[in-house]
């Protein structure tokens, strides 16, 4: 552990570390990498970031901005590397903080976690640059072969355990809006209408799961979490701080977790994927595929249309809101958490909110004049929603099968998401990045 | 206020607008008329050109009055707009016309009075002034003195003039008439000794300027050896990192970091190189954070056409080269010139990657000539990693290139009886301990041995043109393939899977890192091979009894391992060629998968999901045979894990019950599988039906496989499809095993005739009967070769899986062995006789036989 937290240290000062420490680190990432399942199962509260490509400072800043590991639980929806200038830092930073705490960490797959699409967007070049081999960049490539495609994360509450100070409006908050000094930009009240059919319509299989699982498992677990939190909280303060830990007895008339998973991929859905656990029988050991499954997740953008459409990227698929309706109804997902886009804005729900982009690359490409976001998901402050949903219980794909005659396009209301806070940062200031480090090659004969 | 006519007409009035940039927003000053031309001063004596605008309201007010002098760079911007930037003020200023003709006719004069301004700078001036107007006006400008008081003054300028595209030739034009760069770079110095940032900072914005003009002419000024240091030194200090400052001088000023293997005595090209360097590390290091686009490929084709020149100048250079080539022959050897001159080469190949492919051609002929191949023989066995990478990019690169290059010189070398250079990559691959040279070396193998069907379509292309005698002195590509294949498999193949091989008995299967990290490159390398040597492959196959080999792995401790295993048989399910499907079979490779599976199951994770989509796939594909094996001998376990839906299907379809047609089977199979699945109850109660039935499907299927594909089979697949009969045995005679196992004798006697082909007699008998007609008759050495293939199986199958079973019931089988082969035989003829009827009548005839058998096993399961 202690040579990890060195090259921890190491990078995060933005100093790459030698190759025999990479071809360990890399060594260790796959044995955690490789019993983790195609979609990794995350629970809420949790921190969700969209596409840093090689933008080591401002993902300084985003630890900044959402807190630091291991005192927040991040998920980062890929696209660690490419384009920007110190795509090495930034994946072995993050793939160390992966190994050095696995349960506070999770990283799916991105588009450009691939062999051909590193060696044209800038990858490549830089392993070569900075180590004057390959071998660097074959490391990691291995590394992306094994990376998750998605993630679930469950738990997710209905309401932003806020500070104290705000117990009287924070219930009907599902949206709040935060600038990179936590303090809040705007906020969005929760529709009535839709809590009240959302409860109406719980499907029986959950509601059974929950009675079930929330007496036995979920104290413990509630008490580990909280655990983990406690140690953060001092430094962090209050802006990144363990949501709903101050405000728990505010919400005591709270049934559980009402709310759907959140599914998060890169990319989107594909029409080969109907079911979340269709996921899980994929074969993601290798490199991204041209077509298929694989390629769509990582690949297919939502779109303004109906059905599917042809994606103008060359892979992948365009998919309207009808698609994101149906496949969250069957699935039980109140939200698609999704990266892929740049939005100026740094997020974007569409579809009435039933996906959201999620940006975390300020001024992309050092010119594009963004601003990044990121997602954060809070836990139920009574602790009985976390397993709300029961996700590799044995019956649980044959519950949903035989549902579906039930649960047909018709009778779909969307869910109320689950409460969300944005964080919005910009990208970091000048002066406390290096220069670009690229190196130049040493001896030459021509 | 007076128009005066010299040297050019006054305009008329013309209506238009005023606007002036405030705080980024342009500001409108009003509407009136605009005329031009020369003011009497007070004096009357002198005459400024001087461009009015008379306010439409009130005629009286003069909404602008400004003169036009050399600074202020008046633009024309498309067909209505003048735009320029007030020198006195610093303010940026447009007129905005009602009518194109009316700013035709001012700037008209406009760009005549800038012209005898250019022209009082640059020389005589040309006094017709053309009518062809704003496209060729030029602006010219100066900029102030160059020293460190004016600097804030010039950066402003520049900054404003390199806005506009008039702006930036202009000042283009001015910097290099003027040696505007020669004379800043003293002030760096200056500034440094003052220890003034400020400045520094200024000046660096300054030549960011001057290089992002994009201007050929600039660059390579900047980049030249008197430039050069003050350029990159004042770059050193770039406000965007105001506590930072680079080192680009110690870098570009250390001469020692060029080396001459064999000094090159051309000054031009020389330079060149030089200059090269000094352009990369301006576009790599320098410039990364801030290039645009356009100045992107400008650097990017000067330091190509530099390139160009420079590999011209070597390649046809007989005396470089022998003097290259010559130091891997100096006796005696120097070691350290030796690796440079790799090196050397391996830069000179990746450079040449760059180049169009008659250039590359000649560069890599002529390298070959002079010895390149010993040169890459002699690297590859080199101690030093870096030599063994440079040899390694070489041959990548010729192999990019084209590796039928390389295919000759393979076929070369086995006609001389040559150690051969595949041979020679096999040897480095199984020792090396660089990830990167060993990635290389398995690429450059699959792709020598790749089936190229590209040459062999150049070379039909080619011969349909007539070239074939061009090419004539070469082997054929189809000749040089087969006899690199043949000569890989004969020789080298053994020796690259040796690894694998070596298994063979093994029974602890934690391996040494070294070790361990060469099984994915084999059966990756293996898996390629398999999709492109169809026979040559199979055969190596079951001569080495790979397969086998590969199970071993699934009992690995490390779990990629594990995957890699899992991962080689999906990839030849998908390959839906019948023989693997039955050599699957055969070897019973599918339990241990599923056993992996059942142990990893209750995780979630990359190997079960592996397992899965296999099992998957098997059940989307229907591949009939494995689904069968897995049924029958795998029962329990499917029932097992039937909480989920691939295994449920997978049970349910096998079983299926209904009194379907055989036609009914395959060919609702599709549908079938989107039928949604039925509760659980469905499958127990299903279970009770007439076995006599379920035992029809299997049996007529197998007569339905790959037996009647072999009839019906082109002769030349002959070697593969002949096998087919053979292998597919043992399926038949699983679930008679199973009878056998827990039921009495009487049970299982007749069927055992058919099943209890045990794995011994198999190649025995069937050597004789089941040769098939002679159009597809396997070659004779094949079949020893299996028969000998199957007694090896023989003794691992007992050692895996097969023990209890085979104790249990071999006594009965052996005896009845002829007559079951008798039956076989005589179906598939009677097939062969009439394909459309047939099958259905004699597997009903066998069917009787296996009803207890069938009773039996849904006892053992209810």
């Amino acid at each position: 552990m202690n040579d990890l937290d060195r090259a921890i240290a190491q990078l995060r000062a933005c100093r790459p570390i030698p190759e025999a420490e990479v071809r360990e680190l890399c060594h260790k990432a796959r044995e955690l990498l490789i019993e983790e399942g195609n979609v990794v199962t995350v629970t809420a509260p949790v921190t969700i970031c969209g596409d840093i490509h090689g933008q080591f400072h401002d993902l300084m800043e985003l630890f900044r901005v959402g807190g630091d590991v291991p005192d927040t639980n991040y998920l980062f929806m890929g696209d660690f590397v490419d384009r920007g200038f110190y795509s090495l830092e930034t994946f072995l930073l993050l793939l160390c903080l992966k190994v050095r705490y696995p349960d506070r960490m999770t990283l799916i797959r991105g588009n450009h976690e691939s062999r051909q699409i590193t060696t044209v967007y800038g990858f490549y070049d830089e392993c070569m640059r900075k180590y004057g081999s390959a071998n660097v960049w074959r490391y990691c490539c291995d590394v992306f072969d094994y990376l998750a495609l998605g993630a679930i994360v469950l738990g997710a509450a209905n309401s932003l355990g806020d500070r104290p100070q705000q117990e009287n409006v924070q219930d009907d908050v599902e949206i709040e809006v935060c600038d990179h000094t936590g303090s809040i930009m705007s906020r969005f009240q929760r529709q009535l209408d839709d809590e009240e059919s959302m409860t109406d319509n719980n499907h029986s299989h959950i509601n059974n799961t929950r009675g079930h699982d929330g007496s036995s498992a979920s104290p413990v677990v509630t008490s580990v979490t909280r655990g983990a939190r406690g140690g953060g909280a001092g430094d962090t303060g209050e802006r990144t701080g363990p949501p709903g830990s101050g405000a728990s007895g505010s919400s005591g008339g709270s049934i559980g977790n009402p709310t759907g998973a959140v599914l998060c991929v890169h990319g989107g859905l594909s029409p080969l994927i109907d079911t979340v656990d269709k996921i899980r029988l994929l074969d993601r050991k290798q490199e991204v595929p041209h077509e298929g499954a694989m390629c769509d997740l990582l690949w297919s953008d939502p779109d303004e249309i109906d059905g599917w459409g042809l994606s103008p990227r060359g892979a992948g698929f365009l998919f309207g809101a009808d698609i994101v309706k149906v496949f969250n109804h069957r699935n039980d997902i109140s939200l698609i958490a999704r990266a892929h886009q740049l939005v100026m804005e740094g997020f974007k729900e569409m579809f009435d909110s039933s996906i959201v982009t999620v940006w975390s690359a300020p001024n992309y490409c050092y010119r594009c004049g963004n601003v990044a976001a990121l997602l954060e998901l809070c836990d139920e402050p009574s602790g009985t929603g976390l397993f709300a949903r029961s996700n590799g219980d044995a019956s649980r794909s044959a519950g949903v099968s035989s549902n579906k005659g039930v649960m047909q396009e018709g009778d779909a209301v969307p869910r109320s998401g689950p409460a969300r806070r944005y964080r919005v940062f910009q990208a970091a200031p000048q002066d406390s990045r290096g220069m670009p480090a690229k190196k130049p090659v040493a001896d030459y004969f021509l | 206020m007076m128009a005066q006519s010299v040297p050019h007409q006054t305009t008329d009035k013309k209506r238009v607008k005023v606007y002036e940039l405030r705080n980024n927003d342009w500001f409108d000053r009003g509407t009136g008329f605009c005329t031009a031309g020369f003011m009497q001063l007070d004096d009357g004596q002198t005459r400024d050109p001087r461009v009015y605008v008379e306010s439409e309201d009130q005629p009286d007010r003069l909404l602008l009055e400004t003169k036009i002098c050399r600074e202020d760079g008046f633009q024309k911007q498309q067909e209505t707009l003048i735009v320029w930037t007030e020198p006195s003020s610093g303010t940026d200023m447009a007129l905005s016309f009602q009518e194109a003709e009316g700013c035709h006719m001012i700037w008209k004069f406009i760009s005549g009075i800038q012209r005898t301004f250019q022209g009082a700078l640059a020389g005589p001036a040309d006094d017709s002034l053309s009518d062809d107007l704003a496209i060729d006006a030029q602006t010219t400008i100066s900029l102030p003195p160059a020293d460190l008081k004016s600097l804030a003054e010039i950066e402003g300028a520049m900054r404003v003039m390199s806005q506009t595209a008039n702006g930036r030739d202009a000042l283009t034009k001015f910097i290099m008439s003027d040696d505007y760069i020669g004379k800043l770079i003293p002030l760096v110095e200056m500034a440094e000794d003052l220890e003034s940032l400020p400045d520094l900072h200024r000046l660096c914005n300054i030549m960011k300027i001057a290089i992002l003009l994009n201007d050929t002419a600039i660059i390579e000024h900047a980049v030249s050896d008197d430039c050069l240091l003050g350029v990159v030194g004042a770059l050193e200090y770039d406000p965007d990192f105001p506590g930072h400052k680079a080192n680009h001088r110690h870098w570009l000023d250390n001469q020692g970091r060029y080396k001459e293997v064999v000094p090159i005595e051309d000054e031009v090209i020389r330079r060149k190189i030089h200059q090269t360097y000094r352009l990369q590390y301006l576009k790599d290091v320098v410039l990364a954070r801030i290039l645009d686009d356009p100045t992107f490929s400008v650097l990017n084709s000067l330091i190509f056409f530099n390139q160009v020149d420079i590999v011209q100048h070597l390649q046809g250079n007989a005396n470089f080269l022998n003097e290259l080539f010559g130091i891997f022959r100096a006796v005696p050897p120097d070691p350290r010139k030796k690796k440079d001159a790799v090196l050397f080469i391996q830069q000179c190949c990746s450079i040449a990657k760059n180049l169009q492919p008659p250039a590359r051609q000649t560069l890599y002929n002529n390298f070959i000539a002079h010895g390149l191949l010993q040169v890459i023989n002699f690297g590859l066995r080199h101690g030093d990693v870096a030599v063994r990478v440079g040899a390694t990019d070489i041959l990548v690169s010729m192999i990019d290139h084209d590796p039928h290059m390389i295919r000759q010189t393979l076929y070369r070398q086995i006609h001389d009886n040559q150690p051969l250079l595949t041979d020679s990559l096999v040897d480095l691959l199984l020792v090396e301990v660089d990830l990167g040279v060993r990635a290389q070396i398995a690429d450059s193998l699959r792709i020598l041995l790749d089936h190229g069907p590209q040459v062999q379509a150049q070379e039909a292309f080619a011969k349909a043109n007539g070239e074939f005698p061009a090419r004539a002195r070469l082997a054929p590509a189809a000749e040089v393939h087969e006899l690199l294949l043949a000569h890989f498999y004969e020789h080298t193949a053994k020796k690259l899977f040796k690894p694998l091989m070596a298994l063979e008995g093994r029974t602890d299967m934690n391996f040494p890192v070294q070790q361990a990290s060469m099984f994915p490159y084999l059966i990756e390398t293996l898996s390629y091979f398999i999709r492109q040597h169809m026979h040559r492959s199979k055969f190596f196959m079951l001569q080495n009894n790979i397969a086998q080999r590969i199970v071993q792995l699934l009992s690995c401790p490390e779990k990629y391992l594990r995957l890699v295993a899992v991962r080689f048989f999906r990839h030849l399910v998908g390959l839906q060629d019948d023989f693997y499907i039955n050599h699957m079979a055969e070897k019973q490779v599918l339990g241990p998968i599923l056993q992996v599976l059942i142990k990893t199951m209750p995780r979630d994770n990359i190997l079960s999901s592996a397992c899965l989509e296999l099992f998957e796939y098997i059940k989307k594909e229907n591949v009939k045979d494995l689904l069968k094996y897995l049924v029958q001998r795998h029962r329990e376990q499917l029932v097992d894990l039937s909480y989920m839906e691939t295994f449920r299907d997978i049970v349910f379809r096998q079983e299926q019950p209904q009194g379907g047609t055989m036609e009914y089977f395959l060919e609702n199979e599709d549908e079938e599988a989107r039928r949604p699945m039925q509760p659980n109850s469905r499958m127990m109660e299903h279970i009770a039906i007439d076995p006599s039935e379920e035992e029809y499907w299997n049996t007529s299927d197998d007569e339905d496989g790959p037996e009647s594909k072999a009839l019906d089979g082109p002769p030349t697949n002959g070697a593969a499809t002949t096998t087919t009969p053979q292998q597919q045995k043992p399926l038949v005679d699983y679930p008679s095993d199973e009878e056998a196992e827990g039921k009495s004798d009487d049970a299982a006697m007749p069927p055992s005739s058919e099943t209890k082909l045990g794995p011994d007699e198999t190649g025995e008998t069937q050597s004789v009967p089941v040769t098939p007609p002679p159009a597809v008759g396997p070659p004779p050495e094949r079949l020893s070769e299996k028969r000998r293939r199957e007694e090896e199986d023989d003794d691992e199958l007992e050692k895996l899986m097969q023990h209890k079973r085979r104790n249990s019931s071999s006594a009965g089988s052996n005896a009845s062995i002829t007559p079951g082969n008798m039956v076989r035989r005589r179906r598939s003829f009677a097939e062969r006789a009439s394909p459309s009827g047939a099958p259905r009548k004699i597997s009903i005839s066998i069917s009787p036989s296996l009803k207890t058998g069938g009773n039996a096993r849904s006892d053992e399961e209810s």
